[in-house]
């Protein structure tokens, strides 16, 4: 069985340590042995602190800038990310930082993933179109050259991922999947998944969009919740 | 409605530019460098200033110079970098500029940590620079909150002619939530309306119209004096600006009092231990100055006790003692080393208090 990369790469919250935890939580349910990779050098505050201690209880081999396990998190690479590429995995999860800034940390292993087979290596733009910066055609298509400027990677497929936390409806999809369709027909960057909680992901493809614009939908759980999920407007 | 998913940090920036602020003078530090990296790239779209000044302490005498001229001014710092800050903040206090400061409280004492925490309640509410002077204190519970209370904070700021403080957590600007991010108001300096600010005065104009931004009064009279109407513009805001939530406190046996991010985890604790047949509410000032005491202590009347719960070592539970003047037991739960108290926790405390522990 060859080595499977996906490099989740986007914009600042959209969604990309969710979903990097369960790519890798789903690979390795199937018994594949996995490693999750935090390549998180803009944000050291919500990353996989926590879910850092549920992943080795699920036997997947988690890299992170943690320094002793606490919630300080040293910004600097470790030499461990090296062992993605030289060891025999089934599947490897990079979690990037969000942005441009935050996708420089790949150029690093730029020869690394030259050397892999094309065919393995899935280059996914987390996309959630309810975010500002993420809000337009034109930003979307921005931000994604940038990224792939400053990571030297080519960026292979969008996720559809828009969601608004604990107030999301199909609404939300549908509307990431209009506009994420669009980005697609002009950059030719394909639609490889599009993701949610698995109810509202069965109301959307119920509605019987083109297949084309939604890859393979991906049901997710929410492993970086919080104990209080109160939107309050108390004004 | 349309809604947006937000970090809080982008929402307050973003909300501070809808209210008119134009120019943002500071210096990054953890967990609020998204502040300053948000009014960098959106600050020059709308004609704005954005300066990273050489140090807190630059960037507070930026804002005191920029507020004097009448405009609408934002800093935001976390609990080491307000420290530095808070000469100027006296100065602004003492010159009657109104401003905008934003404290995204971390770990303390000294650099403390980079998570989340209340320790700097004291410093907010009771002072932090020199002198007899506060600032109208705001403590947001949620990222909606904020953005709400950043689009009425410039009016207060103005109308005092004191500088506003937005208390918030290292969580709060952190973490993201679905906003509403209201209209863009059209602010415009009027000078007729700010006589105080300086606004430009030529040779020949009246020399009684000559604006001076000041915080010395060399005579002992001259200082009683400005700060009579100081310590007098503290009373009517004390008297008008007070802001609180009562949650589910009309039937509670017990009131857990919390502020800011703590108050919504006291909430979820409430509801989780009325679900096992325990009456519990929460009451969560909003202004912590001026502190809501009369409505606490009218909130708390018909209760059995109360739980200050906090994220630090229980620094409010001095206002809550003084709201209930020893007329109600008042007991203390929280952690000070960055740690959010958790719904757990704070049902188990409870149990506890009602075993008579």
């Amino acid at each position: 069985m060859s080595k499977k990369m996906y490099v989740l790469i986007g914009n600042y919250g959209s969604g990309k340590t969710e979903l990097a935890l369960n790519f890798a939580i789903g690979a390795a349910a199937r018994g594949e042995r996995t490693e999750l990779l935090d390549l998180d050098m803009v944000n050291t505050y919500f990353r996989l602190t926590e879910p850092g201690r549920l992943m080795r209880m699920k036997d997947i081999r988690v890299v992170s800038p943690n320094f002793t396990n606490s919630s300080v998190e040293t910004l600097s690479l470790p030499a461990e990310v090296q062992s993605a590429f030289a060891m025999d995995w089934d599947t490897v999860v990079f979690d990037v930082g969000g942005d441009a800034v935050g996708s420089t940390a790949l150029g690093r292993y730029h020869q690394d993933f030259e050397a892999l087979d094309p065919a393995d290596l899935q280059v996914l733009n987390v996309v959630n179109i309810r975010r500002p910066l993420s809000g337009t055609v034109e930003k979307i298509i921005r931000l994604q050259e940038e990224m792939e400027v400053h990571s030297r990677l080519k960026i292979t497929g969008m996720i559809n991922n828009t969601n608004l936390a604990q107030v999301t409806s199909p609404e939300e999809l549908r509307d990431g999947y209009e506009m994420i369709r669009q980005v697609s027909e002009k950059t030719g960057v394909p639609v490889l998944y599009t993701s949610g909680k698995k109810a509202m992901l069965d109301l959307f493809l119920a509605e019987g969009h083109d297949p084309q614009y939604i890859g393979t939908p991906f049901p997710i759980d929410t492993y970086m919740a919080r104990d209080w999920e109160s939107w309050v407007r108390s004004l | 409605m349309s809604l947006t998913l937000m970090k809080g940090s982008e929402a307050v920036a973003e909300a501070a530019i809808r209210a008119g602020a134009r120019f943002f003078f500071g210096y990054p530090i953890t967990p609020q460098t998204e502040i300053p990296e948000y009014m960098s790239a959106r600050l020059p779209e709308v004609g704005g200033c954005f300066l990273q000044a050489e140090s807190e302490v630059a960037a507070i005498n930026m804002v005191y110079g920029a507020a004097a001229t009448g405009e609408r001014v934002i800093t935001s710092s976390s609990s080491p970098g307000v420290s530095l800050k808070q000469e100027g903040i006296s100065y602004m206090a003492g010159a009657r500029l109104p401003a905008v400061i934003l404290n995204v409280m971390r770990g303390g004492p000294g650099l403390g940590s980079i998570q989340a925490s209340q320790g700097d309640y004291f410093q907010a509410t009771k002072g932090g620079g020199n002198g007899d002077y506060h600032l109208i204190t705001y403590a947001p519970a949620s990222i909606q909150e904020a953005i709400d209370i950043m689009m009425f904070a410039y009016d207060k700021a103005e109308k005092y002619r004191v500088p506003c403080l937005l208390l918030a957590d290292g969580i709060m600007c952190q973490m993201m939530e679905p906003v509403e991010m209201p209209e863009m108001v059209d602010f415009k300096v009027e000078p007729e309306k700010k006589p105080w600010a300086v606004t430009g005065w030529k040779p020949g104009d009246d020399p009684k119209l000559r604006a001076v931004i000041n915080s010395l009064f060399i005579t002992t009279e001259e200082l009683s004096v400005h700060n009579d109407v100081l310590q007098a513009t503290y009373r009517e805001i004390e008297k008008n600006e007070r802001m609180w939530e009562c949650y589910k406190t009309d039937d509670a046996d017990y009131i857990i009092t919390a502020f800011g991010t703590v108050a919504r985890i006291a909430k979820s604790a409430a509801d989780m231990l009325r679900s096992e047949g325990l009456k519990v509410g929460v009451f969560r000032p909003i202004t912590v100055w001026p502190f809501p005491y009369d409505e606490l202590r009218e909130a708390t009347k018909g209760c059995k006790a109360i739980l200050d719960v906090e994220a630090n070592e229980g620094q409010m539970k001095e206002d809550v003692l003084l709201a209930v003047a020893g007329t109600k037991e008042v007991q203390y739960f929280g952690h000070c080393g960055s740690q959010m108290p958790t719904t757990d926790e704070i049902a188990k405390k409870i149990h506890e208090m009602k075993e008579g522990r």
